[in-house]
């Protein structure tokens, strides 16, 4: 198991700087399939990488704006060395950490299979690459956390791999994709997963994964949109209802100590789906037998959202309704670096009441992940 | 503002662009078909390099086509390289939301040297 | 004494097999779902406890003009019935919908001489050319103001194949109503992350499903191609709109290219276009953002009091607006309704 001793090599002239922003959401890329494949095991590379006349296709189709060329990325974040954005640590460092103002930033791989035991070694393949290629040597600052992936459909094995994972002093949380075929949050399906992350305080976030067919779009239950704008526009209602499984069905009573981020899909709905959750459970409490408290208690303390992507709103409009919702301490700012719809930090910043700015660009997430109050200098800040 | 020498319009065929230090941000000199036109880069959205995105062209509605789309406007639109918002670069007006302006400058051709006042 | 319009109320048959009086003697033999969801009803009862007794609750209407009018307050109620589901045979449904459609004018509209109920033509979007026959078989009766089709859909509705059925209706003028129907049918689950194993996971997300078929009306040009179109989303989930319909103007700024018969902001296609009926469940649970709240996204324009009745989550009035100030309140009680189905404009000319 790695130690802090030995990823870190002398950085004594490097300056401690206070962290002021925490990036709840980046997406690290490995910089080829075959530096990926390197870190599978032996017998699986040929199955989950197939190569000659079975290779892995580009599945996706609800495509953003001319992917063809853009591949969903920012066109200006391509590495100097080649590469895709997002497959260089030190050149993301530059422009998300020393450019753009992060102080530490939340990196969450993107990836599925379709078997759970291919899925299982698929995240754990990433958690390896995750592991050597950006929290060891390239992580001396100290400023990338990783996040844990794991499959949602074989909850042992995912325990198995958080303990693996639990004692690295980079790994800030635990990943898993929102398109569960057809199982919700609070089902107790999940709870090898909520108990193991719960038992070691790391936080369960979730952020979508790929652009896969069948059930795992999910098909929406009145069928899904033909673009991606109104597609992703509805997305929050997948959140809306595993948050709502969570709340009815026990989850938060079952780990008390569980915490679920739900990122990129905004956090303007919170309130009124916590006012629609109390609502209904005044009226049918009879119905909820594992509810024992308000349910939008259990939102404001269990619940976390990540801001990316914020909506293009009139600012005085938009800082009147979150001064509304009152979730403060819910909120956490994320950019979703490299993606297209990366949201700038110093723009992001003055969309948001005065009040909540310290809270939502750091304090939520300092305190979620326990993050230190300051981190090494890269050179240029 | 000031006047000051891009390049020789030589170096500046159409299809090009040069990005020129001027202003806070940039500022891109474009040629199209022949006419110059320049805009800040800097895009009204969150502040990303305009200049850096693609440029191309857009579409339109035309409800006598079968998929009801037609492309126009080819070389015309500069997209951010983030949100890919669509810019007209001879107006600087935003397609979706001609409210959303970015900045334009003016640029002329004097003497074979092209000249922006930024 | 200013006027209550009533947008949301379900009438039922005195018992399931009742229907069979009004098919066609072809379906009279058929398997028909009873009107109550497998799976999904509530706990002891979809309906007001203290309305089961004497016939299914809803079914007499001199019971439900009593309690709409005399106590409820309102003085016009939209009838809008529920069907049996999303069947297989969508020819049988189509008759189905026919037979409701018959029974709504044989045992509420015709002998109504107040002329205080108002009715909806029930048609299957699954059968688009039984649909528009169907509309146009009814368009013209004085008291259909709407058109009836179910939440529950393979599809969303602003996907090519329904446009005739919404063209038919909006060449009459007559808005489409969109409600959780009844029965049972070829469904997908009801929420997005597979079923609700609660009633209440299931009745607190079902109505938020409006807002797919709401994106891809705008979306996909039907707003745009039919001017005179209107849809209502009887079950509510308008708490869902300001935080969605941002989304969608959002991402619709980076995606214009794709989609370039969309003209303007998508939400600016709501008030021309949409109207929701209250329910229980929408609403600040703090009574003193309730004003500010509605006029987000300019909701006091879209929303239309609903009872409800006779669900067990019948609302009267004077709760469906508590916390609104007047203006609001007129909205939502009358104006927006009476806008909608021209019902004052009825009241004036009354075939009664």
């Amino acid at each position: 198991m790695t130690t802090i001793s030995e990823i870190r090599p002398d950085t004594s002239d490097a300056r401690d700087i206070a962290v002021t922003i925490v990036d709840t959401d980046v997406h690290p890329l490995p910089v080829s399939s075959s530096v990926l494949k390197s870190y599978a095991p032996a017998p699986w590379r040929d199955r989950l990488w197939p190569t000659g006349n079975a290779v892995t296709p580009v599945p996706y189709f609800y495509d953003t704006p001319d992917s063809y060329k853009t591949n969903s990325l920012r066109v200006d974040a391509k590495p100097p060395r080649g590469g895709a954005p997002g497959s260089d640590p030190e050149f993301a460092a530059q422009q998300l950490l020393v450019e753009a103002g992060v102080s530490i930033a939340m990196l969450e791989p993107m990836c599925d299979a379709q078997l759970p035991d291919a899925e299982h070694v698929l995240k754990a393949t990433y958690n390896d690459w995750l592991a050597d290629v950006w929290l060891a040597a390239a992580n001396w600052h100290g400023r990338w956390r990783g996040a844990i992936s794991i499959t949602a459909q074989d909850p042992h094995a995912a325990a198995r791999e958080i303990e693996r994972w639990a004692g690295h002093p980079y790994m800030a949380e635990v990943l898993m994709t929102p398109q569960t075929r057809g199982i919700p949050f609070g089902s107790p399906h999940f709870d090898p997963i909520y108990a193991a992350a719960s038992r070691h305080g790391l936080p369960v976030a979730t952020h979508l994964m790929g652009q896969t067919p069948y059930e795992l779009i999910p098909i929406y239950p009145v069928g899904n949109p033909a673009h991606w704008h109104d597609f992703f526009a509805s997305w929050p209602l997948l959140y809306v209802s595993h948050l709502m499984s969570l709340v009815f069905d026990g989850a938060f009573d079952r780990h008390p100590d569980l915490r679920i981020v739900f990122v990129e899909g905004g956090f303007t709905w919170a309130l009124p789906m916590m006012w629609r959750m109390d609502r209904i459970w005044e009226q049918r409490r009879g119905d909820l037998p594992l509810v024992r408290r308000r349910p939008s208690d259990y939102v404001r303390e269990h619940v976390r959202f990540t801001t990316q992507p914020l909506e293009e709103v009139d600012v005085v409009v938009y800082r009147e309704y979150i001064e509304m919702m009152g979730l403060g301490d819910n909120i956490m700012f994320s950019t979703d670096y490299p993606h297209w719809s990366y949201d700038a930090p110093q723009w992001a910043i003055r969309r948001f009441p005065a009040e909540q700015r310290e809270r939502i660009m750091r304090g939520n997430a300092m305190e979620l992940y326990r993050l230190p109050d300051t981190v090494k200098a890269l050179p240029g800040e | 503002m000031q006047r000051r020498a891009v390049c020789p319009i030589e170096d500046l065929p159409p299809g090009s662009m040069k990005l020129v230090d001027a202003g806070k941000f940039g500022v891109g000199v474009y040629n199209i078909d022949g006419e110059l036109y320049a805009i800040a880069n800097y895009c009204s959205h969150e502040g990303a390099p305009l200049c850096l995105g693609y440029v191309g062209g857009t579409t339109e509605y035309d409800p006598d086509s079968l998929d009801r789309i037609r492309r126009v406007r080819e070389g015309r639109i500069a997209r951010c390289p983030w949100h890919n918002w669509e810019f007209d670069i001879t107006t600087g007006e935003n397609l979706a939301d001609p409210k959303k302006r970015v900045r334009t400058y003016r640029v002329d051709v004097v003497d074979g040297q092209v000249y922006l006042t930024a | 004494m200013s006027v209550v319009i009533d947008s949301n109320v379900q009438p039922h048959f005195r018992y399931n097999a009742e229907i069979r009086r009004y098919l066609p003697a072809p379906h009279k033999l058929r398997a028909i779902p009873d009107v109550e969801q497998q799976w999904y009803q509530a706990p002891g009862g979809d309906y007001r406890a203290d309305l089961y007794g004497d016939g299914y609750p809803g079914s007499d209407p001199e019971t439900v003009a009593h309690h709409l009018f005399e106590q409820g307050g309102a003085d016009y109620a939209v009838l809008n019935p529920l069907t049996r589901g999303n069947i297989a045979d969508y020819l049988l449904n189509s008759r189905i919908c026919a037979a409701v459609n018959d029974w709504l004018l044989d045992r509420w509209l015709e002998p109504d001489a107040t002329g205080r109920f108002l009715g909806t033509i029930r048609v299957n979007p699954e059968d688009v050319r039984g649909a528009v026959a169907e509309i146009e078989r009814l368009a013209d009766h004085p008291k259909m103001v709407q058109i009836g089709i179910p939440m529950q859909s393979r599809e969303p509705y602003g996907k090519p194949m329904f446009e005739p059925i919404w063209e038919a209706a909006a060449a009459h003028g007559l808005p489409v109503a969109v409600h959780i129907n009844g029965g049972n049918g070829v469904d997908y689950p009801p929420t997005f992350a597979g079923h609700a194993y609660t009633y209440p996971g299931y009745a607190a997300f079902m109505p938020l499903n409006s807002f797919v078929h709401l994106a891809t009306l705008i979306i996909e040009g039907v707003f745009g191609r039919l001017p005179d179109l209107r849809f209502v989303f009887s079950d509510g989930g308008y708490d869902i709109l300001t935080p969605l319909m941002w989304r969608l103007d959002t991402f619709w700024m980076s995606m214009r290219d794709q989609t370039p018969w969309v003209d303007r902001f998508p939400s600016q296609y709501l008030t021309d276009h949409v109207r929701y009926c209250t329910s229980a469940l929408d609403g600040p649970t703090d009574a003193g953002l309730t004003e500010r709240w509605f006029e987000f996204t300019d909701k006091s324009d879209l929303v239309m009091y609903g009872s409800n009745y006779p669900h067990w989550s019948t609302t009267a009035p004077a709760d469906a607006t508590a916390g609104l100030n007047d203006e609001q309140r007129a909205k939502v009680l009358w104006r927006n309704a009476s806008e909608l189905y021209g019902i004052g404009t009825r009241a004036q000319g009354s075939p009664t």
